[in-house]
């Protein structure tokens, strides 16, 4: 299975990688220059740069980043590392399975933003409430991906670590964990991308700090050059991460194959 | 649709008098029609404004804003010229204006609406000042900040002496619930908290003296306003025609029954305007007094002392008040308003 | 025969056991004093609540709106991003020119861009249904283009053997090869789009949707109004994926046989 991981390719194939980005950013230097819109409207790049460098000096930019990406380490850490085990034990046991599925199917529906209202109330505005909703997004996604892989595991397997009094400890280390490393290891970089909007947008609507608080301010303010910091701060957080999860994804593979 | 937005900046331009007039309001949604409250509920009501549009051609359109975020919604249109006027706060206002979007006032208000701050029905706070240090709950940029700004600076502090958790009103009233902060400031939605016993009233608008209400009033599109005085002046006619049937005080029952089809509580609506030191006839006052222009002076002061806008401008420039001298003469109701503001003895309004 | 009713009604039971368990935990919460009601209203509001819903209309108007939003969005986005994903899965040259670009995008929380969105286009549905397209399109792209990619290349060698056409490789070999894939695209497009739809009706202003009258309800401190929103939007997403799941079993039931 080939898994698409962005490489550096040969010189030109690197200048088609940066085109399109490029083209894009041409053409908002463009149609500013020409001056179409008004700048409330279509912030010029330059704007857009001066407010970023204006954030960062006065630290305000490495606060509100620090702030999320902390939530979304520990919130995404607890939610795929639960996410993880409840796969495996819904994914082993039928009884565990027909106890927890009818919940479990229903809370997965609901849109994780939904509850952003009710876990408020439950937990707070503080940083319990943020790190239980990025927990929330990224378990059931995981979760789902590890039990379909369990299950996919062929039948065979289980009989033969049945004949030999496999120990399930064993059987979850040497069978279940590597065979299911692909499809779970997409499961975690979907819930990882979920996870980063699902905060972003509990930190628009509820938070003190944060990059989402911060283009929320922004909003509020009527400064869209710093809600456009925002924008291109937590694309390019979650294009980081997805590239990170990429390349573990491609080497994790490869050690699956070795092993 | 979008393109139409942004292919045509001044959507209104070239054309010898625009379809419609639309104008942005705050507005609950029961099902899926929008239910008005306020001016708009009162003007929708009495039908004058549609009448009059309708003979030359124009349909009305209120544009409906949800509560949690009236000022920034109500801004994006501005800006976007996805509407002509909008009935909306102060500081938004302000904020849109040190952007470089033009807006102008048309018909004031009143004397405003007023502004509560709650705190935990079990705080020890007696006073703001025990406060200090403490969290509270206050969505920036909303007209109330400004009041909760005053109340600070009258008993020696500052913004940066509490720590400010930016939260929408529903989130707000959810946090003091949870007791993740120790004081809320909103407006009469305080009612409903108080009586589920999340919150009690520490301090509001309502005590004389301090009456720094906040301020919801009548903005126009300076482009659209310059294009179309004449539509300007309908509408202007409109409100202050509204602002007077609901400043007589036989109307009062029938007020209240516009604002329960509009979704509100009866009861939070009586309470908003009982036992206040503004007479009952002055809080509709739609006249540009002293009153108006201190308010502005101040917010704008304000607003640029802690940073909400970048450049300080004087509130003049935010001012249209040549629509509401000429709807005074329309509606013969010169005069009508110079009374003073403050009542001799506190209106006893809905204490029954 | 006996036996198997016994197995079917002991799975039910099991199933139910943890949200009856759940819904007495909450019951007795409600009755932990006023602060406590607030977050956790008494059942029996609740079902009063969703009878004064049911009797205005409210509900039912206000889930139409929501469907709507995300049916619509979901058609627009996940067809273009069929076309696009496929295009970038044949074309290596589409790949290498959208690609990043897609890449780099895709990685903005959509609910992010809100502010943005609602000063170009506007606070109204336009906005909403343009948020919900993305959100479908983005997984759209995605598993086409991995499902292109990843068909067995001995079968486009046989493919080529035969001397198909361009068409005739799409049609019979690579569509029918990455239809799982497009499959599991359409069921991640769905729930984003479900996700997005809510959270555009939470973020945007006024306007009928079940995220509309959650945020109304919350204005006014109705929380038995925003746990009828909760729910319904869950029990809405169930029947969505049940109903979707099925589809894809029917459109993929030839591979069982193959």
């Amino acid at each position: 299975m080939s898994i698409p991981v962005f490489r550096w390719r040969s010189p030109h194939e690197r200048f088609l990688f940066l085109l399109s980005p490029l083209l894009v950013i041409f053409a908002w230097v463009w149609v500013s220059r020409l001056g179409l819109f008004p700048d409330q409207i279509l912030v010029p790049p330059q704007h857009v740069w001066e407010a970023a460098l204006g954030l960062w000096e006065s630290g305000e930019l490495q606060m509100h980043l620090q702030q999320s990406l902390y939530r979304l380490v520990i919130g995404f850490s607890v939610g795929a590392l639960l996410g993880v085990a409840f796969g495996i034990l819904i994914g082993l046991s039928n009884t565990v399975e027909n106890a927890c599925s009818p919940l479990f199917h229903a809370i997965r529906q609901v849109p994780t933003v939904a509850f952003i209202p009710m876990l408020i109330l439950v937990f707070g505005v503080e940083e319990t409430f943020k790190i239980i909703i990025v927990a929330k997004a990224a378990f059931f996604p995981v979760a789902l991906a590890t039990h379909d892989a369990v299950r996919g595991i062929p039948k065979a397997y289980f009989e033969v670590a049945r004949a030999y009094r496999l120990p399930t400890w064993l059987l979850v280390w040497r069978i279940i964990l590597p065979s299911t490393v692909p499809p779970v290891l997409t499961g975690l970089r979907i819930s990882l991308g979920r996870s980063w909007m699902v905060l972003v947008a509990a930190e628009l609507l509820a938070a003190d700090s944060g990059i989402g608080q911060m283009m929320e301010m922004g909003r509020q303010m009527f400064r869209i050059d710093i809600v456009m910091v925002g924008v291109f701060v937590t694309g390019l957080i979650g294009f980081s991460l997805d590239r990170l999860f990429r390349s573990l994804e491609g080497r994790l593979v490869k050690w699956k194959h070795q092993s | 649709m979008a393109t139409i937005v942004l292919a045509f900046p001044g959507s209104v331009a070239w054309a010898e008098q625009p379809k419609e007039v639309r104008i942005a309001t705050v507005a609950h949604y029961n099902g899926s029609r929008p239910s008005f409250i306020g001016s708009a509920a009162v003007i929708e009501k009495q039908g004058w404004l549609r009448e009059e549009l309708k003979k030359r051609g124009i349909r009305l359109v209120w544009v409906p804003v949800a509560p949690q975020s009236v000022g920034a919604t109500i801004n994006e249109s501005f800006a976007n010229h996805s509407i002509d006027f909008a009935g909306y706060g102060d500081l938004p206002s302000i904020i849109l204006n040190a952007g470089g979007v033009e807006t102008r006032l048309i018909v004031p208000g009143g004397r405003g609406n007023n502004v509560y701050l709650l705190v935990p029905p079990n705080s020890p706070a007696k006073s703001i000042t025990d406060l200090k240090g403490k969290r509270i709950a206050l969505h920036r940029g909303r007209p109330w900040e400004i009041t909760f700004a005053r109340l600070a600076e009258a008993n020696g502090l500052k913004l940066t002496d509490f720590r400010i958790a930016n939260l929408n009103p529903g989130a707000g009233a959810a946090a003091l619930a949870a007791g993740n902060v120790d004081a809320f400031v909103t407006l009469s939605d305080a009612f409903p908290l108080v009586d589920k016993k999340i919150g009690r009233i520490l301090w509001s608008t309502k005590t004389p003296g301090q009456d720094w209400k906040m301020r919801a009033e009548l903005w126009g599109d300076k482009a659209f306003i310059e294009k179309y005085p004449d539509i300007t002046q309908i509408v202007a006619n409109a409100y202050v025609r509204a602002a007077h049937w609901v400043a007589q005080e036989e109307n009062y029952p029938e007020f209240i029954r516009i604002a329960v089809v509009g979704g509100q509580d009866a009861e939070v609506v009586k309470r908003e305007y009982a036992d206040d030191s503004i007479s009952w006839k002055a809080r509709w006052n739609p006249v540009f007094d002293e009153f108006v222009t201190s308010h502005y002076r101040n917010a704008i002061y304000y607003s640029r002392k802690v940073n909400l806008i970048r450049n300080a401008f004087d509130e003049s420039r935010l001012f249209e008040p040549k629509f509401v001298r000429q709807a005074l003469k329309d509606l013969k109701l010169e005069g009508y308003w110079d009374t003073p503001a403050v009542a001799a003895s506190t209106d006893k309004r809905g204490s029954s | 025969m006996k036996r198997i009713l016994n197995l079917a009604g002991n799975r039910v039971f099991q199933g139910a056991v943890l949200p009856i368990l759940l819904l007495v935990l909450w019951e007795l919460a409600s009755r932990q004093g006023v602060a406590y009601a607030y977050a956790f209203v008494p059942l029996g509001q609740i079902w009063q609540g969703l009878l004064e819903l049911l009797q205005t209309g409210e509900l039912v108007t206000n889930l139409t709106a929501t469907l709507r939003t995300m049916l619509v969005g979901l058609l627009i986005g996940g067809t273009l991003g069929l076309a696009v994903g496929g295009m970038m899965g044949i074309f290596r040259i589409v790949d290498l020119l959208i690609g990043p670009l897609y890449h780099t995008i895709r990685q903005v929380p959509l609910l992010g861009l809100i502010p943005l969105i609602g000063l170009w286009f506007g606070n109204g549905d336009f906005s909403k249904v343009l948020i919900v397209s993305m959100a479908a399109f983005y997984p759209m792209v995605l598993n086409t283009y991995e499902g292109v990619r990843n068909v067995e290349k001995r079968y486009i060698e046989v493919a080529t053997v035969l001397r198909f056409s361009r068409w005739q490789l799409f049609r019979r070999v690579l569509f029918p090869g990455a239809l799982p894939s497009i499959w599991t695209g359409l069921m991640h497009a769905l729930a984003f789009a479900w996700i997005s739809t809510v959270g555009s009706e939470l973020l945007f202003a006024a306007g009928p949707g079940l995220g509309g009258m959650m945020q109304n309800a919350q204005s006014i401190s109705r929380m038995d109004i925003v746990v009828i929103g909760v729910a319904s939007i869950g029990v809405t997403g169930l029947l969505l994926n049940a109903g979707f799941s099925r589809l894809r079993r029917y459109s993929l039931r030839w591979r069982e046989t193959g």
